[in-house]
């Protein structure tokens, strides 16, 4: 295993010699050997590839050759990036009839090329369409801090990797909430990085218009390496801007100084339970924020975002519908179909709805510089829970998780979700947010909060460790 | 012609017409799934927008000198 040790601690401990790459790679892969059974993270593991590319960068190093800023450090990406002679399965069974990938996915080769080491791929909920991994095929990810219950998803096998020490590192995709729900819920760092950042070539997408894939870590310094890393146009992506890289690790500690930062009320103060709210008022105490602010229409936001999500995905898939519903995950197949039947019109006004909410945001951002808000209405429940009661309603348990991150990913913002530090029983995460382009701020914000002790990845008890 | 304010006749009808064939066993969960959508999409619907507010996605035709 990597014992908790963070990216910045093994690059360096690799560039300097104290730990070699092919002893950092060994541990990570068997701490997967003796703890994946009860976690279900790994749906694949890549030994062969890992100790070679680990081989490599001692090599490197002996040579007198740079290693890369992340050399030696193990990562490991959701199932839906390619990877170069395995089958891109998108937590499907069916798309394990395709054939293997011919080359990694953008991101992939990105963390590559600075060193990192691949150990294999992650468990998701069916092509991305969920917020539990609750996958009937590949089995349920569970939580690294409570067995019996669910990771969050869909990126749900990046985040218990991360939050189980298999690995500091791992890539997931969020469309409405799949990198910073499973984050929230198992206490790592999760970011959404702005819509058009980050390369998503290579990638099975779900909804086109709303993804974007981004980095999970257990510190800030570890995610805004890789996220630095991970920056770049592509003329692959259609969707990628052509921004150059804008670093923020540089700028990771200049503090709070000239940052507005305000509490998202009205839509995010209610629809959960206490704790959540009391975790984002702690955090705001923390940090001296008190100012707040509301986000028009947000509920109106998420439907909208629902309605966009639920065309696209079942139009990604329609050849699959109509020839073979019968081989999708019973969790995911009545929602696709229904999202086949959805009438233009709605998808149509979705769309331009978002084109006026996001000029209303942008008009909110002239006023602040970054929000807080909750990440999930509640903690992780146990897997197999199909609804929840909240004041008085009757919710779907996994469904409902995204009510808080569904209409900010709607309007392209860039969110991290950070988790406190001290949160009770179960692993609470905060929202970050900031305008476009400004991952920089939401980043020195999560930094400040890391910095006074608010914000921190809580160890969970490794249980399932058959060494320990 | 049925209307998507009554999923349950509209959702078998609308599948026959784009060959999607729902198995029986999958039609009462499809036509749940959709009154959700429905029920999601009516807020959506209601809110009013100006004619020129358009979607903000932008189509650059690609010349080909990107590969």
């Amino acid at each position: 295993m990597t014992d908790g040790v963070g990216v910045r601690a093994l690059a360096a401990a690799v560039r300097t010699g104290q730990r070699s790459a092919t002893e950092v790679t060994r541990a990570a892969l068997a701490a997967v050997a003796a703890g994946n059974v009860a976690i279900n993270a790994f749906t694949a593991v890549t030994q062969e590839r890992a100790l070679a590319a680990a081989a490599a960068v001692d090599a490197a190093r002996a040579a007198g050759r740079d290693p890369g800023p992340l050399g030696g450090v193990p990562f490991g990406v959701k199932n839906l990036y390619d990877v170069a002679g395995l089958a891109t399965i998108a937590g499907s069974r069916i798309d394990r009839d395709r054939p293997p990938a011919r080359r990694d996915a953008a991101l992939v080769r990105r963390l590559t090329d600075a060193g990192a080491v691949l150990l294999g791929t992650l468990n998701m909920d069916e092509y991305a369409y969920g917020f539990s991994t609750e996958n009937t095929h590949y089995g349920a990810t569970r939580n690294p801090h409570d067995l019996t219950r669910v990771a969050g998803g869909s990126s749900g096998g990046s985040a218990a990797a991360v939050a189980a020490s298999f690995v500091p590192l791992a890539l997931g995709s969020d469309t409405n909430g799949s990198i910073r729900v499973p984050a929230a819920l198992t206490g790592v760092f999760g970011l959404r990085p702005t819509y058009g950042r980050l390369s998503r070539a290579g990638m099975r997408l779900f909804a086109a218009s709303i993804d974007a894939g981004g980095p999970f870590a257990r510190s800030v310094d570890d995610l805004a390496i890789a996220y630095d890393a991970l920056q770049g146009p592509d003329s692959d992506d259609p969707g990628c801007a052509t921004r150059s890289p804008e670093p923020a690790l540089p700028e990771l500690r200049h503090g709070l100084s000239g940052i507005r930062v305000a509490i998202a009320g009205g839509y995010f103060a209610s629809q959960g339970v206490p704790e959540v709210f009391t975790a984002v008022e702690r955090a705001a105490a923390s940090l001296g924020v008190t100012q707040r602010v509301d986000l028009p229409a947000a509920g109106v936001a998420r439907a909208a975002a629902m309605i966009v999500t639920s065309v696209e995905g079942a139009e990604l898939h329609l050849a699959d519908l109509i020839a073979r519903a019968a081989e999708f995950d019973p969790m995911t197949r009545a929602r696709f179909l229904a999202g086949a039947l959805v009438p233009g019109a709605w998808y149509a006004h979705a769309q331009r709805f978002r084109r006026w909410f996001c000029r209303e945001i942008i008009a909110v951002f002239r006023t602040v510089d970054v929000i807080l808000a909750p990440v999930t209405p509640y903690p992780a429940f146990p897997i197999g829970q199909a609804w929840i009661e909240l004041g008085g309603q009757k919710l779907p348990a996994a469904g409902h998780l995204g009510v808080f991150t569904q209409p900010l990913s709607f309007a392209g913002l860039p969110a991290l979700s950070a988790p406190l530090a001290e949160p009770g029983p179960l692993p609470l995460g905060v929202q970050i947010v900031a305008a476009p382009w400004r991952e920089d701020l939401v980043l020195r914000v999560a930094a400040a909060g890391e910095e006074i002790g608010i914000l921190a990845s809580p160890s969970p008890a490794r249980r399932w460790d058959t060494r320990e | 012609m049925a209307e998507p304010s009554d999923p349950a006749k509209y959702v078998p009808l609308a599948a026959a017409a784009i060959g999607l064939l729902l198995a029986p066993e999958d039609l009462g969960g499809v036509i749940s799934a959709f009154s959700v959508l429905a029920r999601v999409a009516q807020p959506v619907m209601d809110f009013q927008l100006a004619e020129d507010v358009v979607a903000a996605s932008i189509f650059t035709p690609d010349d080909g000198s990107t590969g």
